[in-house]
C-alpha cells in the first residue's frame, strides 16, 4: 500500500476507482454546475486543489493526529482550504464566483474529498497522498467536463462559450436544468460500463 | 486525562493556525474583492440607465463611462445614482437599488427612471436565490425588457405599481407577463416592488436630486 506508483493511483483515481461513476460520489455538484464548461472547469480545478491540499495535510499529520478527533481534523482542514479557493475565485474571477454560488463553500461537504483523507491519506506518505488527491479530482473534473460538454452543446449550442451549432439549432432548454444532469449522468455511468473489460465486470458485481 | 488534553490543545492550536491562514488569505483579497463588487454594481447601474454601448467594452472603459455620467448620492435610505447628459448640465435618469424576499432568499435589483420620474428606463435583478429556470428567470432580458418605457402612475390607494399577469395575459400599462412555473416568485416580487416603489418614487419626484448638475 505503502509504495503505490504514480501511474497506479491516477489508473484508480481517473478510472478504476472514478469517484463519479464508480463510487457516486461528490454527484450533488455534478448535477449543480455542469450546465456550462467554463463554470465545470473552474469547480474541477478548485476540487483537485482542494482535495490534493487536503490529502497532503492529512497524510503530513498523521502520525500526530489523535485517531478520536481526526474527523473534527479533517473537516477542520478541508474547510480551511475550501474557504481559500471560495476567497480567491472572488478576487480573481469575479464572474465565475457569482455563478458558481454556493457550490464553491459547498465543496466543503462533498463525499470525495473526505473519503480520500480517510480512505487514503491517513495510512499513506505525503507524495501519494498528494497524487492521490490530485488523481480523484482529475477522475471528478473530467466526468463533469464530458457532462457539461453535452449540456452545453445541447443546451445553448456553445462549447466553452463559442458557439459551433448551426444557426438552426433550437437550443434544449432542459438541459440546461438540474434533470438534464440526471439524464446525462445515468447514461454516462451506462455508456462507461459498456467499456468494461468482462473480467472487471465479474470483480465489481 | 492526558491524552484528552493533548486532543484538546491540538484541535486548538490547529484551529488557529488554519483561520489565521484563512484570515491573511482574506486579509490580502479584501481590496480586490471590494472592488469586484463596485464594478459589478457600476455596469448594472448604467446597464438599467441604458448607458452601456451595445459592443462589450472593458472594465476600464466601463468605469470611465461610470465616472462622466453618474453622481451618486445617498438618498434617504439608500444610495441613488444620477445619471448626467454627457455635457453634464442636466438630469438624463435615476438609478436606485430596489430589494425584497423572494421565494427562496432576497432578491436585490435596481431600477432606473427618467429624469421627471414619469416612466421607468429599465430594470434589472442581479442578486437571487430563486430556481434556476423557473423563478431565476427574472434576470432574463424578456422579463426586464417588459418594463422599459412603462409609465410611472403613483397608483391610488390599495393598488400596485405594476401588476404581474399570467404570462400572455398582460394588456394594461401596468401590467406585465408573469414567470410560468414560478408562481411565488412572481408573487412575491410583485409586492416587493411595489412597496419599494411606493417609498421611493414620490420621494424622488418630490426633490428630483441634481446631484450638483
Amino acid at each position: 500500500m505503502a509504495a503505490d506508483s504514480a501511474k497506479s493511483i491516477f489508473r484508480k483515481g481517473v478510472w478504476g476507482e472514478n469517484p463519479v461513476f464508480r463510487q457516486i460520489l461528490g454527484i450533488c455538484s455534478a448535477l449543480a454546475v455542469t450546465n456550462l464548461m467554463a463554470n465545470t472547469f473552474i469547480m474541477g480545478v478548485s476540487l483537485i486543489f482542494v482535495t490534493a491540499m487536503s490529502n497532503a495535510t492529512v497524510s503530513a499529520l498523521r502520525r500526530v493526529t489523535p485517531a478520536r478527533i481526526r474527523m473534527m481534523v479533517q473537516v477542520l482542514i478541508i474547510a480551511s482550504y475550501v474557504m481559500i479557493v471560495d476567497i480567491v475565485l472572488k478576487a480573481i474571477l469575479p464572474e465565475i464566483s457569482e455563478a458558481l454560488g454556493p457550490y464553491v463553500g459547498l465543496i466543503i461537504t462533498n463525499c470525495i474529498i473526505m473519503g480520500r483523507c480517510e480512505g487514503y491519506a491517513r495510512n499513506n506518505p505525503v507524495w501519494p497522498s498528494f497524487l492521490d488527491g490530485i488523481a480523484s479530482g482529475t477522475g471528478y473534473a473530467l466526468v463533469l467536463l464530458i457532462i457539461a460538454f453535452f449540456r452545453e452543446l445541447l443546451g445553448f449550442g456553445t462549447v466553452f462559450g463559442h458557439p459551433v451549432m448551426p444557426s438552426w439549432w433550437v437550443p434544449w432548454t432542459i438541459m440546461v436544468m438540474a434533470p438534464a444532469g440526471f439524464f446525462m449522468l445515468g447514461l454516462f455511468i451506462w455508456v462507461a460500463y459498456q467499456f468494461e473489460k468482462p473480467e472487471e465486470k465479474k470483480v465489481s458485481r | 486525562m492526558k491524552e484528552r488534553l493533548f486532543s484538546v490543545l491540538y484541535m486548538f492550536v490547529l484551529a488557529l493556525v488554519f483561520t489565521s491562514v484563512v484570515g491573511a488569505v482574506n486579509w490580502v483579497s479584501r481590496e480586490r474583492i471590494r472592488l469586484n463588487q463596485e464594478i459589478a454594481l457600476q455596469r448594472i447601474v448604467l446597464s438599467v440607465l441604458d448607458l452601456l454601448p451595445p459592443e462589450a467594452i472593458s472594465k476600464k472603459e466601463m468605469q470611465a463611462i461610470f465616472r462622466r455620467r453618474i453622481r451618486s448620492l445617498p438618498f434617504g435610505d439608500r444610495t441613488v445614482y444620477v445619471a448626467v447628459a454627457p455635457e453634464g448640465d442636466r438630469v438624463e435618469g435615476y438609478a436606485f437599488p430596489v430589494s425584497g424576499p423572494g421565494f427562496w432568499g432576497p432578491i436585490y435589483g435596481m431600477v432606473a427612471v427618467d429624469a421627471q420620474v414619469q416612466k421607468i428606463l429599465g430594470i434589472a435583478f442581479y442578486r437571487h436565490s430563486e430556481t434556476p429556470g423557473l423563478g431565476g428567470r427574472i434576470t432574463e432580458a424578456w422579463f426586464r425588457e417588459q418594463f422599459r418605457g412603462k409609465p410611472l402612475h403613483v397608483p391610488s390607494p390599495g393598488r400596485r405599481f405594476f401588476y404581474l399577469k399570467p404570462a400572455g395575459t398582460a394588456t394594461g400599462p401596468d401590467e406585465v407577463d408573469a414567470i410560468t412555473g414560478a408562481t411565488e416568485t412572481s408573487r412575491r416580487l410583485e409586492a416587493f416592488l411595489d412597496q419599494e416603489l411606493k417609498r421611493i418614487i414620490p420621494l424622488l419626484r418630490q426633490q428630483r436630486p441634481t446631484g450638483n448638475v
